[in-house]
C-alpha cells in the first residue's frame, strides 16, 4: 500500500485549497459539531477564540462537503429523546422546526399476520394461537397485540418528532448564517489525503467523467482539500469512514456486521384518520418477526412511517420496499392509512452494531462522529441524538485545541474527545446496549427476550450470539425456500425474471402466499413511483458510476444476487452473463448493497464484492 | 369600456400564420363578450396590405399597419417601436396578441413602456359580469390560475392551439398608415436570417397532428443485455418520415447527451417535452419508452388524444396518463407500425 | 482589446423540479404549499444564463458578473450553497417572495433598481441576462421590463447562442417558432439577453470558487433589503390544479403485430 496519497500538481491539474477544518458529510453529527463550534468560536468580545493557520488573522477556515444536492436530503425516521439537541437547542428552536412536534403518546404493537404468509417459528406460531385464543382478554384488536407496558429504555417521552431533512436544513441554515462556517452539498469526497499515518485533509471526487470515471467532457480532477483536522460524520457506510477503517483496522474485538435498510414514506393523511400529532408507534412481528415497523405522527396530518428490515433476517430475497406495503396494509394500521397519500419516500442503512462497531475515533489529523463511529444505541433503537451529541463533544475538545493553540494530533485528539466520550452518557448507555441483539443471531424470540434482558438488567445479562457478514451466513434460495417451493420452480421462477429484467421478490413472495398489492396511484404505488413522486430520484451527469462490482466473475458464480433484491431504488438489475447492472439515476444512496453482497471481497474477508464509492445525486425530497 | 387591438405581425412571405388568425378569433370573440367592444387590427411588416386584405371582412373598425422594410425583420427595438406606435394609434385598453417568438420577445417591454400591463401564454379570455379575466398556467404547466390587471393597455399573448383560426374570404382592407419613429440606436441590432436544420433533419412541426415522443428507453439495454441504438435511429427517423410527427424527447433522453452515452443525433433540447422542455399542442401523441411520470406528462397537458408503449404495465402513463397504454417492446412495435404504413403508402 | 464585460445575471429561486406542488391561498394571494419547506433550485433558464456569463467573463478578462436575485433570503442562501462553486460572482439580493404569482412588473422594477445601485455601473459594458422564461411565472416578460427601465433596446429571447466577434460586436442565436433559430447580429453591450438553454455543459463545482463567493455571500444575505413590490394591479380569481384523470385503457394481451395494427389506424383516423 502507498504510504502517502500522491499530492496535486500540476501534472494532472489537480488544485488544492489549504483550510483549517474539512469536515466530510453534513447529518446530525457534524450538525452538533458545527453548531457548537460556531456558537462558541466568537468570544464575548468579538475576538475569534482561535485563528486560522491557513489565513493568518482570521477565524479557522471551516468547510463541510455533503454528497447529497441539498443538505436537506437526509433520511431518518426521528422520534427522539432529544436530550443532547435539547441540551444545545431551546424547545422553542425545536418547535421553529417544520414538522417538528413534541411526542404525545407511544404505543408498541405486536403484528399478527393476517394472511398466514410471514415465516414464524413453531415459538411464534403457538404465541400467535395463545394470544388469539384470550383476544377477549388482551388489548388485541385489529390483528395487534398493543403492549400495556412499554419498558424504560424503549420509551422516547419526552422528546421530539422530527423529519430529519427538514431539521438538518434549519441546522444547515443556522449554521451558515454564523459565518464561520461553509457547507457544500453536491460535493463528494473521494478519499482521505495520507501522509504516512496522519490525515492531511481530504479528496473530492472527480467531474466531469463517464460511468467509468474516465476524463470527459469538462473533466476537473476532484480538489484537494488540506486540512490540520478532518472530521468525518460520513455515515455508517461512508466511503470515507471506511477507508479509515481499511487503512487503520478495527480496534481489537470490534467488528460492523450488524445492519439494517429503514425505508420510509411520508404522507398527508386523510382527515378523520384517528391520529395525533404527536403519536409514536412501534411495531414488531410483521410482516416478518424480524421487521420493526415505525409511525410517528407530526403536525397538519403529515406522517412518517416505515420499516426496518435488519441483516439477521436470513432470507436471501429480503426486500424492504415490498414488506412496507405489506406492512401499511396491516389492518391496525391501513385503518388509520387507508386515503393517505404519498408525499415523500427515502430509505437508508442502518449502522446496527453500535458501540461494537466503533472504530477508531481519533487519529493523527482526524476524529470521527455520527453512526459510523459506532454512536448508536441499538437496544433503545436511538441514533440522532447519540450522533448530535457525538459532534457537540468533539466540537468542545477542538475548541479546547484552539483555544490552547495545539496541534490535531493523535494524542491531544484522544484527551480532549475521547476522554470526553468515554465519560458521556453516549458511552454509558452504549455499553448497557452493546450485546443486547445478540440474541437475535439465534432468532427472533430469543432476540426479544435478549433486548429484555439487557434492558432490564443495565447490560449485565444477554442471550449470547455473534453477528456474521452476509456472505457467511446467507442460505441459498433453494434452502430458505425448502419445503415451500421446489428448486425447479425456483430455477423457472429466476429464469423467467431475468428475461424480464427484475428481481426474485415480488414473483417468490406471491408464491408463497403474499397477496397482490392493490395499488390505489395515492399510498399504494409502485416503486419506481415512489422513486419518482416520493423520493424525486435524480442524478446530474459527468461523475463515475459509485456503486461498483469488483470482481465481475464472483458475481457470475453469485446464487443469491441479494443486491438486486435489497436495491431500495431498484437501481440494481440482472444483468448479462449474471453480473448485475447499476443504473446510478436510481440510487438513493442507501448502501444496502454493500452490506447485502453475499460474496466475501477475495483478499480481504471484512469487504464484500460491492465497493460503494462517493457518488452524486439521489434522494431529492427534503421531507424525510 | 375597453376596446380592443389585434396587434398581429406578417411572416416574412408577408402572410398572416396560423396563430395570428388564431389571435383575431380571440379577439374578436373577446369583442362580443364585452358586449360588442370595437376591434382596430394593428399590422407589423416589411409591406401589411396583402395581410390585411386576407381578413379584410373579420370586421375590425380599422387598420392600422406599421410598415416598411426595418419592420419586416424581427428585432426587438423596431417591434417594439412599431407596438407601441400601433398600440397608442388605436388608443386600445386591451390588446390581443398571438404567442410567436416576435411578439413574445416585445410584450412585455412594450407594456412596460404604455404604463400598463403584459401577460403570456394565456391560454383562456373570459368575460364575467363585463370584466375580462384570463386564463394561463404556472410553474410549468402545473397549475392553472385565472386572473385580473388593472392597468392598461393590457396586453394579452394568446397560446396557440387554443381557439380556432378565424376564416373568411379575402377581400380589400383600407390600411391606415402609422409612423413609427425609428432612431439610430434602434439600428444596433440586424437581424441577420434564420438557422433551420436541413428538411430531412427537421424534426420539430408544431402544426403536425402527431406528436411521437421517445424516452430514455430507446438508448438503454435491451432484453438481449445490449444497446440499440443505431435501430432506434432508423426506426424513429422513419416513423417520422412516414407520419410527418413532430418529434419530442423525455428529459432524460435529451439529457443523456451530456453523459456520454450512445445517443440519438438528431435529439436536442429543443425536441424536450414536459416540466423543464415544452408543452405543445399537437392532437395526438405517442410516447414510447418513457415511464410517463408527472414531469414529463406535464409537456402533454395540451396533446388531446394520448397513447403510449412501455413494457412496464404499471408506469404512470396507466395511471390516467394516456387514453391506452400498449405493454408492449417499443422496438418491436415500431418496426411494424413502420411496415404497415409503408404498406398503407 | 476586449471590452470588460459588467453581467448582471438575473435569477430567481424555484421549487427543485420533481417537487409535488399544491396551490394554497395565503393573505397575500396565491402561494405554494409549503414553499420554504421544499428544496429550491436557481431557475432552470437563468442557471444556463450564469454558466454563459462565466464563459462570457472568461473569455473576456476583466469581466463582472453580478448574480441578481429577488427571493427570500434564507431559502436563497441554501441555494447558494449549490451555485456558489460554479463560477464567481458578486450577489445582490432582494429580500422578497420568490413566488411565481408575483406581478413581473413589480419584479423587474426590482431588479432594476437593485442594478442601477450597483456603485460604477457603466452603461457602456453593461449586459443584462437572465432565463427567457421563469419555471415559475413562466411569462418571459421579466427580463424585457428590466431592460426597458434601464433603457436598453437591444434584447434577444430565448438565446442559445452568444458569439462575440473581432469587432466587439456579437453574433446571437434565438429559439424562435419551429425549432428554428434567428441569427442576429448587436453593435455591442448594452444588451438584455433571456437565455434558453445554450449549448454548455454544467460547469464543475469549483470548491475554491466557492470558498471565495461566499465570503461575499455571506455578508450580502445578511444586508439584503426587503423588496417594495407593488402588486395592485393583479388579482387572482383562482389557482387550481389541473384535474385531466383520463380512463386509460391498458392493452397487455395483444401481440406486437395487433398493437401495431391498432396505432397505424389510429394515426390514420382524422
Amino acid at each position: 500500500m502507498d504510504e502517502t496519497t500522491p499530492p496535486a500538481n500540476s501534472a494532472t491539474d489537480r488544485q488544492s485549497i489549504d483550510v483549517d477544518i474539512a469536515c466530510v458529510g453534513f447529518g446530525p453529527a457534524m450538525g452538533g459539531f458545527l453548531t457548537t463550534l460556531a456558537r462558541e468560536l466568537i468570544r464575548d468580545d468579538g475576538t475569534p477564540a482561535g485563528e486560522s493557520s491557513v489565513m493568518p488573522g482570521l477565524p479557522p477556515q471551516i468547510v463541510c462537503y455533503e454528497r447529497a444536492a441539498d443538505v436537506s436530503f437526509g433520511v431518518s425516521g426521528v422520534a427522539t429523546r432529544s436530550r443532547a439537541l435539547r441540551a444545545s437547542l431551546t424547545e422553542a428552536d425545536l418547535a421553529q422546526i417544520p414538522m417538528a412536534t413534541p411526542i404525545k403518546s407511544e404505543k408498541v404493537l405486536y403484528l399478527l399476520d393476517p394472511h398466514g404468509a410471514s415465516r414464524r417459528s413453531w415459538l411464534l406460531r403457538a404465541a400467535d394461537v395463545f394470544i388469539r385464543a384470550f383476544r377477549r382478554v388482551l388489548p388485541f384488536a385489529h390483528d395487534a397485540l398493543n403492549l400495556p407496558y412499554i419498558p424504560p429504555f424503549l420509551r422516547k417521552d419526552p422528546g421530539w418528532i422530527l423529519s430529519m431533512g427538514q431539521f438538518n436544513q434549519w441546522v444547515g441554515s443556522r449554521v451558515m448564517s454564523s459565518g464561520l462556517v461553509q457547507i457544500w452539498p453536491g460535493t463528494p469526497v473521494a478519499e482521505p489525503l495520507f501522509e504516512d499515518n496522519r490525515v492531511a485533509g481530504v479528496r473530492l471526487v472527480d467531474q466531469g467523467t463517464d460511468k467509468q470515471g474516465r476524463a470527459d467532457a469538462g473533466f476537473m480532477p476532484g480538489m484537494d482539500i488540506r486540512a490540520a483536522l478532518t472530521v468525518v460524520g460520513d455515515g455508517p457506510f461512508g466511503p470515507i469512514g471506511r477507508q479509515l477503517d481499511q487503512r487503520f483496522g478495527m480496534p481489537e474485538g470490534h467488528r460492523q456486521h450488524d445492519w439494517a435498510v429503514g425505508m420510509k414514506f411520508v404522507v398527508d393523511l386523510r382527515e378523520d384518520s384517528g391520529l395525533e400529532p404527536g403519536a409514536v408507534i412501534h411495531t414488531f412481528g410483521y410482516p416478518e418477526p424480524e421487521i420493526f415497523g415505525f409511525l410517528y405522527v407530526h403536525p397538519k396530518r403529515i406522517a412518517s412511517l416505515g420499516v426496518f428490515v435488519p441483516s439477521w433476517f436470513d432470507s436471501p430475497v429480503r426486500t424492504a420496499y415490498r414488506y412496507l406495503q405489506h406492512w401499511m396494509l396491516h389492518p391496525y394500521l391501513f385503518r388509520h392509512l387507508e386515503g393517505a397519500t404519498l408525499r415523500s419516500w427515502g430509505a437508508k442503512t442502518l449502522g446496527e452494531s453500535g458501540r461494537r462497531g466503533e472504530p477508531r475515533l481519533v487519529g493523527h489529523g482526524y476524529a470521527r462522529v455520527g453512526e459510523g463511529s459506532g454512536s448508536t444505541n441499538v437496544l433503545t433503537g436511538s441514533g440522532v441524538d447519540e450522533a448530535w451529541e457525538t459532534g457537540v463533544l468533539l466540537a468542545h475538545g477542538v475548541l479546547d485545541l484552539l483555544r490552547a493553540g495545539r496541534p490535531f494530533t493523535k494524542e491531544n485528539l484522544e484527551e480532549v474527545y475521547i476522554r470526553r466520550r468515554r465519560r458521556s452518557w453516549i458511552e454509558r448507555e452504549g455499553r448497557i446496549a452493546e450485546k443486547s441483539r445478540d440474541g437475535f443471531q439465534r432468532g427472533f424470540v430469543s432476540g426479544v427476550i435478549g433486548m429484555a434482558l439487557a434492558g432490564f438488567t443495565k447490560g449485565r445479562v444477554v442471550i449470547p450470539g455473534e453477528p456474521a457478514p452476509s456472505h457467511e451466513r446467507l442460505p441459498a434460495i433453494e434452502e430458505y425456500f425448502k419445503g415451500r417451493v421446489s428448486s425447479e420452480e425456483i430455477r423457472s421462477i429466476r429464469e423467467d425474471c431475468a428475461a424480464r429484467g427484475v428481481s426474485l421478490h415480488d414473483a417468490l413472495m406471491d408464491r408463497v402466499g403474499w397477496p397482490a398489492i392493490p395499488f390505489d396511484g395515492k399510498l399504494l404505488v409502485t416503486h419506481q413511483d415512489a422513486l419518482l413522486l416520493g423520493g424525486k430520484v435524480q442524478a446530474p451527469a459527468g461523475y463515475a458510476d459509485h456503486v461498483v462490482f469488483l470482481y465481475p466473475h464472483l458475481c457470475e458464480s453469485c446464487g443469491t444476487r441479494i443486491c438486486i433484491e435489497m436495491c431500495s431504488g431498484q437501481a440494481i438489475t440482472p444483468g448479462p452473463r449474471g453480473v448485475p447492472y447499476f443504473d446510478r439515476e436510481k440510487c438513493v444512496h442507501c448502501g444496502a448493497c454493500v452490506w447485502n453482497c453475499a460474496q466475501a471481497h477475495p483478499d480481504d474477508p471484512a469487504r464484500a464484492n460491492i465497493e460503494f464509492r462517493a457518488g452524486t445525486g439521489g434522494l431529492h425530497s427534503s421531507e424525510n | 369600456m375597453e376596446s380592443i387591438l389585434c396587434l398581429l405581425h406578417t411572416e416574412s412571405n408577408g402572410a398572416l400564420a396560423r396563430p395570428a388568425l388564431e389571435a383575431l378569433t380571440a379577439a374578436k370573440t373577446l369583442a362580443a363578450d364585452l358586449g360588442d367592444a370595437m376591434v382596430d387590427v394593428g399590422l407589423i411588416g416589411a409591406d401589411v396590405q396583402a395581410a390585411a386584405d386576407v381578413i379584410a371582412p373579420c370586421g375590425a373598425r380599422r387598420f392600422l399597419g406599421a410598415a416598411g422594410p426595418e419592420l419586416g425583420e424581427p428585432r426587438y427595438a423596431t417591434d417594439a417601436a412599431a407596438a407601441e406606435a400601433l398600440i397608442r394609434a388605436s388608443g386600445a385598453t386591451l390588446v390581443v396578441a398571438p404567442q410567436t417568438s416576435r411578439v413574445a420577445r416585445v410584450a412585455g417591454g412594450v407594456a412596460r413602456r404604455l404604463g400598463g400591463s403584459a401577460d403570456t401564454h394565456i391560454t383562456g379570455l373570459q368575460v364575467e359580469k363585463g370584466a375580462l379575466k384570463i386564463a394561463r398556467w404556472y410553474y410549468r404547466q402545473r397549475m392553472e390560475a385565472t386572473l385580473s390587471r388593472l392597468k392598461r393597455p393590457w396586453i394579452l399573448v394568446v397560446d396557440s392551439g387554443c381557439v380556432k383560426p378565424w376564416e373568411g374570404a379575402p377581400g380589400k382592407a383600407r390600411v391606415e398608415p402609422v409612423s413609427v419613429e425609428l432612431t439610430e440606436a434602434a439600428r444596433r441590432s440586424r437581424f441577420l436570417g434564420v438557422q433551420e436544420p436541413p428538411a430531412d433533419e427537421q424534426t420539430i412541426r408544431p402544426e403536425a397532428e402527431l406528436l411521437f415522443v421517445a424516452g430514455a428507453g430507446w438508448t438503454k439495454k435491451q432484453a438481449d443485455g445490449h444497446t440499440h441504438v443505431p435501430d432506434a435511429e432508423k426506426l424513429i427517423l422513419e416513423f417520422l418520415k412516414r407520419t410527418q410527427a413532430s418529434l419530442g424527447g423525455s428529459k432524460s433522453l435529451v439529457d443523456i447527451s451530456g453523459e456520454g452515452q450512445a445517443v440519438l443525433h438528431f435529439m436536442t433540447h429543443l425536441n424536450q417535452i414536459g416540466q423543464t422542455g415544452a408543452t405543445p399542442r399537437h392532437p395526438k401523441g405517442l410516447a414510447t419508452c418513457c415511464h410517463g411520470e408527472e414531469p414529463h406528462t406535464v409537456g402533454w397537458r395540451f396533446v388531446n388524444e394520448r397513447r403510449a408503449v412501455n413494457r412496464d404495465p404499471s408506469c404512470g402513463w396507466a395511471r390516467g396518463k394516456a387514453d391506452v397504454l400498449y405493454v408492449a417492446d417499443a422496438f418491436e412495435v415500431m418496426e411494424k407500425v413502420n411496415a404497415l404504413l409503408a404498406k398503407q403508402d | 482589446m476586449s471590452v470588460q464585460y459588467q453581467i448582471f445575471v438575473c435569477g430567481g429561486i424555484v421549487p427543485d423540479p420533481l417537487q409535488t406542488l399544491d396551490p394554497v391561498t395565503a393573505p397575500a394571494g396565491p402561494a405554494l404549499k409549503n414553499e420554504m419547506m421544499l428544496p429550491a433550485v436557481l431557475d432552470p433558464f437563468a442557471w444556463h444564463a450564469l454558466f454563459e456569463a462565466a464563459r462570457l467573463a472568461r473569455s473576456s478578462p476583466g469581466s463582472k458578473i453580478y448574480l441578481v436575485s429577488l427571493a427570500p433570503k434564507a431559502k436563497l442562501q441554501q441555494v447558494m450553497m449549490s451555485v456558489a462553486q460554479k463560477a464567481v460572482f458578486d450577489l445582490v439580493v432582494i429580500d422578497g417572495p420568490a413566488s411565481g404569482f408575483t406581478d413581473s412588473n413589480a419584479v423587474a422594477a426590482a431588479l432594476s433598481e437593485a442594478i442601477q445601485s450597483v456603485p460604477g455601473l457603466d452603461m457602456n459594458r453593461l449586459l443584462v441576462f437572465g432565463g427567457w422564461e421563469s419555471a415559475s411565472r413562466g411569462s418571459g416578460t421579466t427580463l424585457q421590463a428590466v431592460g426597458e427601465i434601464l433603457g436598453i433596446t437591444d434584447q434577444f429571447q430565448g438565446v442559445d447562442d452568444l458569439r462575440i466577434e473581432s469587432d466587439g460586436s456579437f453574433r446571437i442565436l434565438e429559439r424562435i417558432d419551429g425549432g428554428k433559430h434567428q441569427v442576429s447580429t448587436c453593435a455591442g453591450a448594452p444588451a438584455v439577453l433571456g437565455w434558453a438553454t445554450g449549448n454548455l455543459p454544467e460547469p464543475p463545482n469549483n470548491p475554491q470558487i466557492g470558498m471565495t463567493n461566499m465570503r461575499g455571500i455571506m455578508p450580502a444575505l445578511q444586508k439584503a433589503r426587503p423588496a417594495k413590490l407593488n402588486a395592485q394591479d393583479l388579482s387572482y380569481t383562482s389557482v387550481t390544479l389541473p384535474k385531466q384523470q383520463r380512463e386509460t385503457r391498458v392493452v397487455d394481451k395483444l401481440s406486437a403485430e395487433e398493437i401495431a395494427r391498432e396505432i397505424a389506424e389510429w394515426i390514420k383516423k382524422s
